[in-house]
């Protein structure tokens, strides 16, 4: 009986060996905290993916693997990934810091690229979205359409990107409409539908006639914006086929050639761990689905800003910007610097809600 | 009405080595499952197998992940099992889990440049304190207002969940850490040594043997153990065995949130090394899992928590080496434990066939 | 949409499938059996509804297929529970995880996918009231089948020989093998019952409320039933209002925060569950209460003897 199945388990050893013994083939490796799926992160993400298989050379073979828990896990996978062959990870969540920081430092071969982070080394980079930049723009769109002067946010977790993107919208609403009153609900969850639902119900029902989804991977928000007749502004991907008449704008998120360059560095050995922050100017942060029901007049203001903001003649954070509590944060003149604003943890002033702490 | 064809007793008379068959049945249907979730998913079932069952042990790394997933899950499973026989339901460890390691988080936090060998025993001793003052919660609910302790430990699990968010996200968030939600990074003080070169294996392991070996003696050799076991099985007679209800209820919690607590101590100063918003990916629940799978049994509960380690890195690997759902793992766990407890009845009951009654004759 | 529309609608939407769910595990625990695989049941009938109103485009045969494979999961779960004697607990633990895996496995090519919400049944004239109209009375047709199954269910309890019987098995399982009844058998089926409500109540999860299907939908809901039953101390009448108790407590989490008061949201969401163990203890205080009403052999395993 033992000798039976050590020869089953060589047997077996042999068959996954064999298995891969492609000696040129370039691996890489993605984790992602959620579950791939028709839209969401997740979803741009695994686009990113295609695309590096497609585009960054010849007998690229990326394996995904999703829901891998923030926990003890995630090294776990990044070791399986590198015991497999890979030379290149893409880690799509903040939550992997650590364990990625300790596996670069472990595996000076393997390249590196770690969502949302803010450290770097040699072999380590980070990329994070400006999508503060894409709800600006929204912010603008949801002024001009409210007829019942009340926005409503649904947000997930009051992280400092998160932050970032609810002070852009209030900025823009407060600058094209400043009778406009902007709540905020947080569900302390990156995944629960039925929450997101009844929290836009909520905002809909204290007067909101355009709702944000902001990192709502699934159209929960947008259903209930078709449903009850408003408009919704959604993150990461083109939610308008389940919105078609509330969708405003859809933020999406294209990673494609971010990741493709990275890929291709990787290969080729000049790979760096740089700082990676991109924004509509970058094509990280693509505006979709506007909605017919804007005007000409209104598509061409937003889309002038929109020019603004690439060339820089526009920041989004440019002074002077008060706080919640009357607190001049940025003076006349000056931009909130980078750090600040992927450190945000403050709203601005004429925001209705408050930063769970 | 009909009745069933066959009766069930008691089997009063065990023969030795009977008690593996559970085990090994359930064993034998999991892996069966295993092979045809596997080969339904399109993957070959040579391979399924490897990846499911043999891939784990195959690397030092490998096994070094088994063996680090096997200490919580032993560590807790011993201490609930106590409670467990005693009839103390205590679903709680994963919250008990949580405090332990908010409990063990304080010092590195609050010193956090501190070099103190000491760090690591004080940690441990005050997410021990945390966990037990978690679970007191539910004893003191039961004890004082008879509530029942499954849902009382159940909703704490929520909202210790809450609790850890809301202190990740503001109180003991890193001031260095871009506002995210999590702690600074631990000091070296604060830190499990790493055992086995090349792996992930750290101290914790010896503490969960040491917990083995301890709840073996609790449970076989001492006289409170045989008391809690009387106190919970006929509590009408525990009051002669000199344990009244309310003793055992709270010692079976206390002991519970003990072991969950300082299992949340060791993933903070082990794999983590930092305490943020995930610290246990479910040890609570799979330990009670594993507690039955054991038997409820010191030395059975030693080879489930290693079979359920097993599973667990092997589903891992089979999610990154063949694309396999991470469902199949929880699949594979909820077979494992319902064939085992199905397997049990051979064991603890014979299966008679019913002997009709003869017909008798009506007297005038 | 006003704010009492939102708080009446919402609130009879969360506690729907609650009281749908906890209404069948009643029935089970009267009869003495504690399943505690309902986030497992529910699970599954979300993912198998889903996947039959995707492929069927039928929302009353999704209800009815999510409901019967919640049941083929309830059969497993006695059947190893009365006939192969498990622990209660241990098993429906055990067939709960086993049901919320079988779900993502089979509900995975549907992840994250999107159906058109079940259509509504608004109550003639009834919804054109204002306000409350539109907050009761325009709601899909099980939002109101739920109450009116409660109502039947009391009516069972208390007045039908059916429901006698449950409750004899419940209380007294050994007397009421004497006089004839098959415990087993009894409580087999009010098991299955249990499952089927549990089913439902998922799939008006999935097609009804989120009109998704992901991994992780039922988030947990499955332990709220459980502290349900207890907390309406095993009485159809107070189940309901503990259902209708709960879901207006996760709207208001949402309410407060949404008028911009400055209250912790996690200790807004914690609010249902500090809220349960407070009704927990308050109900259970009451020994007799307790006694009078919680079915005796509950939990306990039960075999027939010669």
């Amino acid at each position: 009986m033992k000798s039976g199945l050590l020869a089953l388990v060589a047997g077996a050893c042999a068959l996954a060996m064999g298995a891969s013994a492609h000696a040129d083939t370039f691996k890489v490796g993605v984790l992602l905290p959620s579950p791939v799926a028709d839209v969401g992160w997740a979803r741009q993400q695994d686009l990113g993916r295609e695309a590096m298989e497609k585009e960054c050379g010849p007998d690229v073979k990326a394996t995904v693997v999703d829901n891998v828990s923030e926990g003890p896990d995630a090294a776990r996978v990044m070791n399986q990934m590198m015991t497999g062959g890979a030379k290149f990870i893409v880690l799509g969540s903040f939550g992997y810091m650590n364990d990625g920081l300790r596996a670069a430092k472990q595996h000076p071969d393997v390249d590196f690229i770690h969502a949302s982070g803010y450290k770097q080394t040699k072999n380590f980079g980070t990329f994070t979205a400006r999508n503060y930049e894409g709800f600006y723009l929204g912010g603008m769109a949801a002024a001009m359409v409210t007829k019942s002067n009340t926005i409503g946010i649904v947000a997930a977790f009051a992280v400092p990107e998160v932050v970032a993107e609810v002070d852009a919208i209030g900025l823009a609403v407060q600058k094209v409409n400043p009778d406009a009153k902007v709540k905020i609900i947080w569900l302390n969850s990156w995944f629960d539908p039925p929450k997101a639902q009844q929290a836009a119900r909520a905002l809909v029902s204290q007067g909101a006639d355009v709702l944000f989804s902001l990192h709502q991977d699934t159209p929960s928000v947008v259903n209930v914006a078709e449903a009850e007749k408003v408009y919704v502004v959604n993150t990461s991907s083109d939610m308008s086929k389940y919105g078609p008449h509330s969708v405003l704008a859809s933020v999406t998120n294209d990673w494609t050639d971010y990741f493709v360059e990275q890929c291709k560095a990787a290969r080729e050995g000049t790979f760096k761990g740089a700082d990676f922050r991109g924004g509509l100017a970058a094509g990280t942060v693509k505006m979709a689905a506007w909605s017919k029901d804007l005007t000409e007049e209104q598509m061409a203001k937003i889309k002038q800003a929109e020019e603004d903001i690439k060339s820089g003649k526009q920041h989004v954070f440019a002074g002077p910007i008060k706080d919640k509590d009357g607190k001049l944060r940025v003076k006349e003149g000056e931009n909130l610097p980078d750090p600040e604003i992927f450190g945000l943890n403050w709203l601005v002033a004429g925001l209705d809600g408050s930063i769970p702490k | 009405m009909t009745r069933l064809p066959f009766i069930i007793e008691t089997r009063t008379h065990r023969r030795p080595g009977f008690a593996l068959i559970a085990p090994l049945v359930a064993i034998v249907v999991t892996v069966v499952a295993g092979l045809i979730i596997m080969t339904a998913l399109g993957v070959p079932p040579l391979r399924a197998l490897y990846f499911l069952y043999a891939a784990p042990l195959s690397s030092l790394y490998n096994f070094g992940e088994v063996l680090l997933k096997m200490t919580p899950l032993l560590l807790i499973a011993q201490a609930l099992a106590i409670g467990f026989r005693a009839k103390v339901w205590n679903i709680g460890a994963e919250g008990q889990l949580i405090l332990g390691a908010i409990g063990g988080s304080l010092l590195p936090i609050w010193f956090n440049d501190s070099q103190s060998t000491l760090m690591l025993p004080v940690m441990a001793l005050i997410g021990m304190v945390f966990g037990m003052g978690w679970a007191s919660i539910a004893a003191w609910l039961r004890t004082r207002f008879n509530a029942n302790e499954i849902l009382v430990t159940l909703m704490l699990n929520s909202i210790a969940l809450q609790l850890l968010y809301y202190l990740v996200s503001g109180p003991l968030r890193d001031p260095a850490g871009f506002n995210f939600p999590q702690s600074a990074l631990f000091p070296d003080a604060a830190m499990l040594p790493v055992l086995i070169e090349g792996t992930r294996v750290n101290a914790s392991l010896f503490v969960g043997l040491a917990a083995t070996v301890l709840a073996w003696f609790f449970v076989e050799r001492s006289m409170m153990g045989y008391r809690l076991e009387v106190g919970g099985t006929a509590p009408s007679a525990a009051r002669y065995a000199g344990f009244s209800e309310a003793q055992a209820v709270w010692l079976s919690l206390l002991i519970g949130g003990a072991a969950a607590g300082l299992v949340g101590v060791f993933e903070v100063a082990g794999p983590l090394g930092q305490l943020q918003r995930v610290v246990s990916p479910g040890y609570g629940f799979a330990a009670i899992i594993v507690a039955f799978l054991g038997g409820l049994n010191a030395v059975g509960i030693l080879f489930a928590a290693f079979f359920m380690a097993i599973i667990f890195v092997g589903g891992d690997i089979a999610q990154t080496a063949a694309g396999v759902p991470y469902q199949v793992n929880t699949v594979l766990q909820g077979v494992l434990l319902v064939s085992y407890i199905a397997a049990r009845l051979f064991v603890d009951y014979r299966v008679r066939r019913r002997v009709p009654p003869r017909a008798v004759e009506a007297h005038a | 949409m006003e704010t009492l529309t939102f708080v009446l609608s919402g609130t009879l939407i969360a506690a729907t499938p609650l009281l749908i769910a906890a209404l069948g595990e009643l029935v089970a625990e009267k009869a003495g059996v504690l399943n505690l695989s309902i986030e497992g049941m529910m699970a599954l009938g979300a993912a198998i509804a889903f996947i039959t109103v995707t492929t069927t485009g039928s929302y009353w045969l999704a209800l009815l297929t999510g409901g019967l494979a919640a049941v083929l999961l309830a059969a497993l779960f006695a059947a190893v529970v009365l006939f192969a004697l498990g622990n209660q607990v241990a098993t429906g633990l055990a067939v709960g995880i086993l049901g919320v895996g079988l779900a993502g496995l089979i509900g995975k090519p549907y992840d994250s996918m999107t159906v058109a919400p079940m259509p509504r049944l608004p109550i003639p004239f009834l919804s054109d009231l204002p306000v409350v109209g539109r907050g009761l009375f325009d709601h899909v047709a099980l939002v109101y089948v739920a109450p009116i199954a409660a109502v039947g269910l009391w009516w069972m309890f208390r007045h039908s020989k059916l429901g006698l019987v449950l409750r004899a098995a419940g209380e007294s399982p050994e007397t009421t093998h004497a006089i004839g009844y098959n415990v087993i058998a009894v409580r087999f089926l009010a098991v299955l019952f249990g499952g089927f409500m549990a089913g439902v109540a998922g799939g008006f999860i999935s097609i009804a409320s989120a009109t998704l299907w992901s991994d992780g939908l039922i988030a947990g809901r499955g332990w709220i039933v459980i502290a349900l039953v207890v907390f309406g101390t095993w009485r159809a009448e107070r189940v309901a209002i503990g259902a209708y108790l709960f879901g207006f407590a996760t709207i208001g989490e949402l309410l407060v925060q949404s008028t911009g008061l400055a209250v912790p949201s996690q200790l807004l969401t914690s609010i249902p569950y500090i809220a349960t163990i407070a009704a927990i203890a308050l109900l259970s205080m009451d020994g007799r209460r307790v006694r009078l009403n919680a079915p005796v052999s509950l939990g306990r395993v039960y075999r027939e003897t010669q």
